[in-house]
């Protein structure tokens, strides 16, 4: 079964590689994690993710979280986390009012970016299906990052200023539970909103595969549709998604 | 397999070091050269930097920069029908390395960048344009561009370099700017043909520092530089010649009488350096006009109107204002009529002591060397 599943896994790539297009990007992100039930309501959790762009040719994030859970009733948790970024932010060029000539240069540079998330997520089983719907509220913040940005009238570096971010996620996900079959697949939709509206949207196919009860691999696949108004210069993107997660 | 899989996903995260910055630090400072050759009905481009267009309808050239360097547009080659029009949002060079253009129905070259167009000369080059100019549209809305010369520019305008510029004006004015000119340095011959007009027109003032300007007008009522502002020469060799007569225009009725002059400026004119020669043959030429005060501070200057006076009078100096001489070699003659105009007086206000010897103060001459 494993090995038809990296065969699938082969396939799925070249797939991808092949059916990306010009404007769209293509990167995996690689995720690992622990968790840990403290008590019948609570548990801590804590992840490190890689993740990269330009169709695998460019680092673009680390990034290592921490999170707490708490069951509130059955099939309705909430949660809160804090994420640690360390962005490798994709080269920026702002242009003057006539939208053709240059104004100011960003090359890409690497920061550090805070983000704290709460998350209030409610589900409901049906037969074999589950379905789960997450309201994230997101805020991340980008410290000031002195002389990286070219002012081309000044001809001087001048700093990006700081700032924060609001987003909310909302994400709905059914997941569906295959009798005698150690694969969970799902699927979700998730909607990012910000102050100008819906910022992108990311849809996912993916499935976990347990192991033992401890041990939770996912491969999933994901593609990002990016609006114009997102900040984040982002590309719309294929994202292959590979995870792995131990539990305590 | 297993392992294979794992492995090559390993390998592709490790190979995530490539930069995909699409620009570097040099695509935004210092300068960036685009070359155009012309031959004869073409015209080929060099690479075209970033933010810098440009496009050819046989070998009439538009160039379209949003750049934030500096732009050098070097030019060489030789077309009987071609030309040159530059749209910019920032000041640019323009290399003249050896070349021969000729614009048929308008300017050779049009700089529509209001701001300086720096033109560096090597080597000797020709630019010649012909009447009669056709309206240029730049969208769909019909609009045109303004095209008042053989060279013409929105901006400034500075000569630099140490070639030759010929230009062969035979439509409107020879060099013309929407804003002042300077001449630093390089040998520049302006020859205007009857069906023309002015050899130099600038809006905002005409400074010669260096170089070599030699201009010869001949059709009736031209300059050889019409200056709506401030003259200041402090250098060079300029030599102007004109031969054209008076130019009569009636309108509504009245009849309005243009006279021909060397220097025709609505500001004050002056002279620190350099050399200038002006002769004016025509009927009614005059040398020097100067709507303001006419300084003359160093220098030699000469200035002849030999021309007869039935439609106007051929004085050598002229100034509404005031006449000062305070240095230098000032030489002024007028065969009919006044050799300076000194707002109406004959003679010049002289401040210091010239030489006795060689003074001449008469309506016809004058002559004050210090």
């Amino acid at each position: 079964m494993i090995k038809r599943l990296f065969s699938v896994l082969s396939i799925f790539c070249l797939s991808i590689s092949y059916a990306v297009a010009q404007s769209d990007d293509f990167g995996i992100w690689y995720e690992v994690g622990a968790e840990k039930k403290l008590s019948r309501n609570w548990s801590l959790a804590g992840e490190a993710e890689f993740r990269t762009r330009n169709n695998l040719r460019t680092a673009d994030r680390w990034s290592a979280g921490l999170s707490a859970e708490y069951k509130i009733i059955k099939g309705l948790k909430a949660s809160a986390g804090y994420v640690l970024l360390y962005d490798n932010n994709a080269e920026e060029l702002d242009l003057k009012s006539d939208g053709l000539t240059p104004n100011k240069w960003t090359p890409s540079y690497w920061s550090v970016r805070h983000r704290f998330n709460l998350s209030l997520s409610g589900s409901i089983d049906w037969q074999r299906l589950k379905f789960s719907l997450r309201e994230r509220w997101q805020y991340t913040y980008r410290p000031a990052a002195e002389g990286k940005r070219y002012d081309i009238d000044e001809e001087a570096w001048v700093n990006v200023r700081g700032k924060g971010k609001n987003v909310l996620r909302s994400r709905l996900q059914i997941d569906y539970d295959i009798p005698n079959w150690k694969f969970d697949p799902y699927v979700n939709a998730e909607m990012f909103n910000a102050a100008g509206g819906i910022q992108k949207m990311r849809y996912t196919i993916g499935v976990d595969y347990k192991l033992r009860k401890k041990h939770v691999f996912g491969l999933s696949y994901k593609y990002q549709n990016v609006n114009d108004d997102d900040d984040d210069m982002s590309a719309n993107s294929h994202i292959l998604g590979l995870s792995y997660k131990h539990k305590f | 397999m297993k392992r294979i899989i794992l492995s090559l996903l390993c390998i592709a995260a490790l190979c995530a070091c490539t930069n995909d910055d699409q620009y570097e630090l040099s695509d935004f400072v210092g300068s960036d050269t685009l070359t155009i050759h012309y031959n004869q009905q073409s015209a080929t481009f060099g690479t075209l930097p970033y933010f810098v267009t440009a496009t050819a309808a046989g070998a009439h050239v538009t160039v379209t920069s949003f750049t934030g360097k500096n732009l050098v547009i070097r030019l060489s080659g030789s077309s009987e029908d071609g030309s040159l029009i530059v749209f910019s949002n920032r000041k640019y060079a323009i290399d003249l390395n050896g070349l021969t253009l000729t614009n048929p129905k308008g300017p050779a070259i049009n700089n529509q960048c209001g701001k300086s167009l720096i033109i560096t000369t090597v080597g000797v080059n020709t630019l010649t344009d012909n009447a009669p100019y056709i309206n240029t549209t730049i969208n769909t809305n019909g609009d045109t561009i303004q095209q008042k010369g053989t060279l013409f520019s929105e901006g400034q305008i500075y000569f630099r370099g140490n070639g030759t510029l010929n230009i062969n004006g035979n439509a409107r004015n020879g060099i013309a700017s929407d804003d002042y000119i300077t001449f630093e340095s390089g040998i520049i011959n302006i020859n205007m043909a009857a069906t023309a007009t002015n050899g130099v027109k600038a809006n905002d003032g005409v400074f010669i520092q260096g170089g070599s300007l030699n201009i010869d007008v001949t059709a009736d009522g031209a300059r050889g530089i019409r200056n709506e502002a401030r003259m200041v020469i402090t250098g060079g060799t300029t030599n102007i010649t004109t031969s054209g007569d008076c130019k009569i225009e009636t309108l509504d009725g009245i009849a309005d009488t243009t006279s021909c002059a060397g220097i025709k400026c609505d500001s004050l004119f002056t002279m620190s350096a350099g050399t200038l020669t002006i002769t004016s043959t025509g009927d009614g030429g005059k040398g020097i006009n100067a709507a303001e005060d006419f300084l003359f501070s160093g220098g030699t200057l000469d200035v002849q109107a030999t021309g007869t006076e039935s439609e106007g009078k051929p004085k050598a100096v002229k100034s509404d204002t005031g006449i000062i001489l305070s240095g230098g070699s000032f030489h002024a003659y007028s065969r009919k009529s006044k050799a300076v105009d000194n707002a109406g007086d004959e003679l010049p206000t002289i401040v210091g002591t010239p030489n006795q010897t060689s003074l001449k103060l008469t309506k016809r001459e004058v002559n004050v060397v210090f």
